[in-house]
């Protein structure tokens, strides 16, 4: 075991504030830059909402730096992205429809807006028919300008940079769950999660596979029409039948079930780590993302922090042994910041590990933080001037 | 001319079962992928397997063509039975999945070692000719649209015979299309994958099962 | 010096990946979105309604038909006709036509309901098969993608499901 004062590999961080500030500038730029046609053109409403990102996204980077911390920060931003995200989207759609339920009628226009959830479901008609199963636009209209070219044009750029960080900086419906996962101060169900882990963590490649097939064969969006909990928050075709009334009982029962009790008893992202097939699905590009999350094999003293600690359930004594995490890591930073011996480290491939960790670390971030300000920080923009517009003396 | 004409059937019944070969691979493909992954790898295990699910889907075939052959009719879309067929051939499906595909109840071998959570599900399951035939069977019988045009056609030649040779046909120009599902054979069967295949299997079960139950709820309300 | 052209190259990857994550809004979605516009993909039929057949002059509006849309694989709806009548806003009160759809010169369906004013009041009618390859359809609101008679922002889109179906949703 490496003695810790020996920094030949991985010498202390500089977090003076000067440094911090220096660091900060660029991300603060970026968020100015993306905010400006708020500024020019939009409302009093949406201007302060865009104050209000600018600032949010800002100061949480500059404490990421000047801490060395990431996951305490990134939670922050997610949180607020998973809760203020449906706030703002149900506000829009009752304003615009009086109801969260899509009639038959915005389904045939092509209005529905594109969720980001269905793209694996799409992959097998559209690859062999020409054919996208879904009930939107192809192109952005002035009714829908969430189309499926512009919602699938964010998703790979996202994954192209972050791999499966999508799941920790992007997906509002991940934020949810990770604060029910925040509340409680202690894990009552930890015994469950040592036991089943290993084998739960499968359940989304199934899924996957499951829905895969199944919308291939059906020609319909399987997971949205029966597995999708996150309808609860957002969205779904209205109650007209029988199977409609189905679907709704059970995408009910799936989020009380899996984004607030089991991550409330738990403490882990439960629908993220054991039920979402997206998420599976975006694992596979973690195979070729450059980031990645190491372990110094020197300095690991196998105290298994990590491991509890993990969100998902993505690291594995064996996995540990070898230096790794499993393919399905979110890049999150908890077993990084949680590390008492500085042997999780954030790794560029191809360099050697644990070997100036922190240039990885801000490489990785940079792009993270840009992506989320332009995605995250637009959604918590206008959640925030949705809600002003609640308020009596707006 | 007999020959000419029964050799034109035969010819009709491959170009309808060719062309309809996608609509057969989608309603059987999701029961043999997931089926075939819990098997262990290795291409002859694997055509040994699917020829044995193909025979028994023929079995299936077969038996329904001279079943509609001695009726003397096709089957009605307003037909009545076909809801109670429909919804107890996908419960049988549902079952056999789990017992064959998802491998429950498992027979636990007294000298299984210790193991950690992912070994005893993820083992491959030794091939059982029991599994192929049973939902070989049972996905020929499952009256899937293609079988449904078949036997319109079939019912209205003028011999049993006649009858079962057009499917006999009709049944090569789709199995045709299941010839690609050899290529699981080279997978490699890691615990994981096996466990995944097994999950999928009970997934399935539960689709076909639900689809089962309601089928059956709809007759037994609406008549 | 090998270990040091992967750390370069990983470097230089690292570097691209931020110049990617940078251009997203100014060059990569205007990029994207016209490929996949090129891409020759097309929404399912089911929701689409399918492509055009012919269009028919009414006084003052039009009636444009669709091809039949047939299920694909095991997909659960009925097979169906789909009708636009465009646009709403210059539709009469009460519309009763009789429709040829698959143009043989002989009226197929009648087709016939009250334009509510408020465009957000639910529209019902009725469609009534003039012969069997049409099933007829009694106070249709949206009961699925193969029944249904709904306004949208194209005109009051009606889908008449063919006869011979095998299962609808």
């Amino acid at each position: 075991m490496a003695s810790r004062s020996s920094n030949l590999t991985h010498p202390p961080v500089f977090r003076g504030v000067g440094r911090s500030i220096l660091l900060t500038v660029p991300i603060a730029l970026w968020s100015l830059l993306m905010f400006t046609p708020a500024f020019q053109h939009a409302g009093r409403n949406l201007r302060i909402g865009a104050v209000a990102a600018i600032l949010f996204m800002t100061a949480l980077f500059f404490l990421m730096m000047r801490t060395g911390e990431t996951y305490r920060w990134r939670r922050i931003f997610f949180v607020a992205l998973g809760f203020l995200f449906p706030v703002g989207f149900i506000a829009s759609l009752v304003a615009e429809r009086g109801t969260m339920s899509i009639p038959i009628s915005r389904m045939v226009s092509g209005d529905t807006p594109f969720c980001f959830m269905v793209t694996p479901s799409l992959l097998v008609p559209a690859a062999f028919a020409r054919t996208i199963i879904f009930p939107g636009s192809i192109l952005p209209t002035a009714s829908n300008p969430h189309s499926i070219a512009v919602m699938i044009g964010l998703w790979f750029a996202f994954t192209l940079v972050l791999g499966k960080a999508w799941c920790s900086y992007a997906c509002f419906f991940g934020g949810i769950e990770e604060g029910f996962a925040a509340f409680p101060k202690r894990r009552r169900l930890h015994k469950f999660i040592t036991r089943w882990g290993s084998r739960l963590r499968l359940v989304p490649w199934a899924i996957l596979l499951f829905v895969v097939l199944g919308s291939a064969v059906l020609f319909e969006p399987v997971y949205c029409m029966w597995l999708c909990p996150f309808k609860t928050v957002t969205e779904f075709p209205a109650v007209r039948n029988v199977e409609t009334a189905i679907q709704f009982g059970v995408f009910i029962a799936l989020f009380a079930g899996l984004v607030v009790a089991l991550p409330f008893l738990t403490k882990k992202r439960t629908q993220c780590g054991f039920f979402c097939p997206f998420g599976a699905f975006q694992s596979l590009f973690n195979k070729i993302n450059l980031f990645e999350i190491r372990f110094d094999r020197a300095k690991c003293v196998d105290c298994t922090l990590c491991q509890t600690t993990c969100p998902t359930v993505a690291l594995s004594s064996e996995s540990i042994r070898e230096g790794k995490t499993l393919l399905n890591c979110m890049k999150c930073g908890a077993c990084v910041d949680v590390c008492k011996k500085d042997a999780a480290v954030w790794h560029l491939k191809g360099t050697p590990v644990a070997v100036k960790p922190e240039r990885a670390r801000l490489l990785f971030l940079y792009g993270a933080w840009a992506l989320a300000t332009m995605f995250g920080g637009s959604i918590l923009a206008n959640s925030v001037a949705a809600m002003i517009g609640f308020l009596p003396w707006k | 001319m007999a020959a000419f004409s029964l050799s034109a059937c035969a010819g009709e019944a491959l170009v309808l079962g060719l062309a309809t070969g996608p609509v057969c691979l989608a309603s059987c493909g999701p029961v043999v992928v997931p089926w075939m992954l819990v098997q262990p790898n290795g291409v002859r295990v694997h055509s040994r397997q699917l020829l044995l699910f193909l025979t028994a889907r023929l079995a299936g075939y077969l038996a329904f063509a001279a079943a509609l052959w001695l009726v003397g009719s096709t089957i009605p879309r307003s037909w009545p039975g076909r809801s109670w067929l429909f919804g107890s051939v996908q419960l049988l499906l549902a079952i056999a999945l789990v017992v064959y595909a998802a491998g429950f109840p498992r027979r636990r071998c007294a000298l299984a070692k210790p193991s950690t959570d992912l070994v005893q599900i993820g083992e491959a399951s030794p091939p059982r000719s029991s599994g192929a035939l049973a939902l070989g069977f049972l996905t020929g019988i499952n009256l899937c649209p293609p079988f449904l045009v078949a036997g319109v056609r079939a019912a209205q030649l003028a011999t049993l015979s006649a009858s079962l040779l057009f499917f006999l046909f009709f049944f090569a120009g789709t199995a045709l299309w299941f010839v690609p599902f050899l290529s699981l054979g080279f997978v490699r069967r890691t615990p994981a994958l096996v466990t995944v295949a097994r999950m999928v299997a009970v997934l399935l079960a539960c689709w076909y099962g639900f689809s089962g139950i309601t089928n059956l709820i709809e007759r037994a309300l609406y008549g | 010096m090998r270990e040091r052209l992967q750390s370069v190259l990983a470097y230089t990857g690292a570097g691209f990946m931020l110049l990617v994550a940078v251009s997203v809004p100014f060059v990569l979605m205007p990029a994207f979105t016209k490929v996949v516009g090129h891409a020759g993909v097309h929404i399912d039929a089911a929701y689409s309604g399918g492509t055009i057949a012919r269009t028919i002059q009414r006084p003052g509006y039009r009636i444009v038909v669709y091809q039949p849309v047939q299920p694909r694989l095991l997909e659960q709806i009925e097979p169906f006709v789909q009708i636009v009548f465009r646009p709403a806003d210059a539709l009469p009160a009460r519309v009763c036509d009789e429709i040829d759809l698959d143009g043989d010169g002989r009226p197929d369906v009648r087709v016939a309901f009250a334009v509510p004013v408020d465009p957000r009041t639910p529209l019902r009618g009725d469609v009534t098969a003039l012969n069997g390859k049409y099933i007829s359809l009694a106070n249709v609101a949206g009961e699925s993608f193969s029944r249904l008679m709904v306004r949208t922002e194209n005109g009051i889109v009606v889908r008449v499901p063919l006869n011979g179906n095998l299962a609808h949703r």
